[in-house]
């Protein structure tokens, strides 16, 4: 996450724009109300460590021919 | 907010600005008249905020709520605690920081609208809460020292602002190391078209 945050989490969602006085766009876009929260990391040394964390391998594809003999 | 993402919008960050600060000083004057998002205490019961965390704070602040989640529901405050409250409008959110960080605490409320400012002021004196402060500003440049928060909380302000990225600096900036993030914002599941982005009134509608 941007600006040295870290552990950011979404803990809850929900419609909270149906039934307002007035119509919006909120509908159109499927927008929710939503909670979350981060932490600014403590030091450089565990944004690092945290940023490493997000890197990740995109596992290799199987053929569908390799799907069928190995389940 | 940069002017640089205005100009990538092609947006006239001016001209949003006023017609977000003509909107919530209309949510400020006239709670009741009716907008395209909830207010009030029946939006604050939706949001699952406590009975108990409204006890004492003035209807006349929580009349103009119009946050869209719970900061306080993801953490819990404590007692000591410093918060900015980024984008208070009528200090409903501020207030309830300030009874739960108690008088070593401290809150600073943040808002760019001089109407909600006014309410935010008024209510917190009612309440008689001294830990609170109310200051004039926009959250991308929050009047706050660097590293003085042990919390940020901001509730349905985030989704306001062009330039999110430099908002979050901001809130990087004034908190500690290790401080606290607690949002209540939106989340929209279909994607906004670029065209959508450049009318003001998709942004405060």
């Amino acid at each position: 996450m941007a600006a040295g945050f870290i552990g950011f989490e979404i803990t809850w969602s929900k419609d909270v724009f149906s039934d307002a006085p007035q119509a919006g766009s909120a509908e159109k876009f499927g927008t929710l109300g939503i909670n979350f929260r981060a932490r600014k990391a403590v030091n450089e040394e565990e944004w690092t460590e945290a940023m490493a964390a997000l890197s990740c391998e995109v596992p290799a594809q199987r053929s569908v021919e390799a799907l069928a003999e190995k389940p | 907010m940069s002017d640089a993402v205005g100009e990538q919008l092609a947006l006239d960050v001016g001209s949003l600005r006023q017609a977000i600060q003509e909107e919530y000083a209309e949510v400020a004057s006239h709670p009741q008249k009716g907008f395209h998002f909830h207010t009030g205490r029946p939006l604050a019961r939706m949001l699952e905020y406590a009975d108990e965390w409204l006890e004492g704070i003035p209807e006349s602040s929580i009349e103009s709520f119009a946050g869209t989640g719970n900061p306080f529901s993801v953490g819990e405050l404590l007692p000591g605690e410093r918060v900015v409250d980024a984008g208070c409008g009528a200090g409903i959110d501020s207030m309830i920081a300030a009874k739960k960080v108690g008088p070593k605490g401290c809150v600073i409320g943040v808002d760019m609208t001089p109407t909600m400012l006014e309410k935010a002021r008024y209510a917190a004196k009612e309440a008689r809460l001294s830990n609170v402060e109310f200051r004039e500003g926009y959250a991308e440049a929050l009047p706050v020292d660097d590293g003085w928060a042990d919390v940020v909380i901001s509730n349905g302000v985030l989704n306001l602002m062009p330039d999110k990225s430099a908002a979050l600096e901001e809130m990087s900036r004034v908190l500690k190391p290790g401080g606290r993030l607690q949002i209540g914002d939106i989340l929209v599941q279909k994607a906004v078209p670029e065209s959508a982005k450049r009318k003001i009134d998709l942004w405060t509608g």
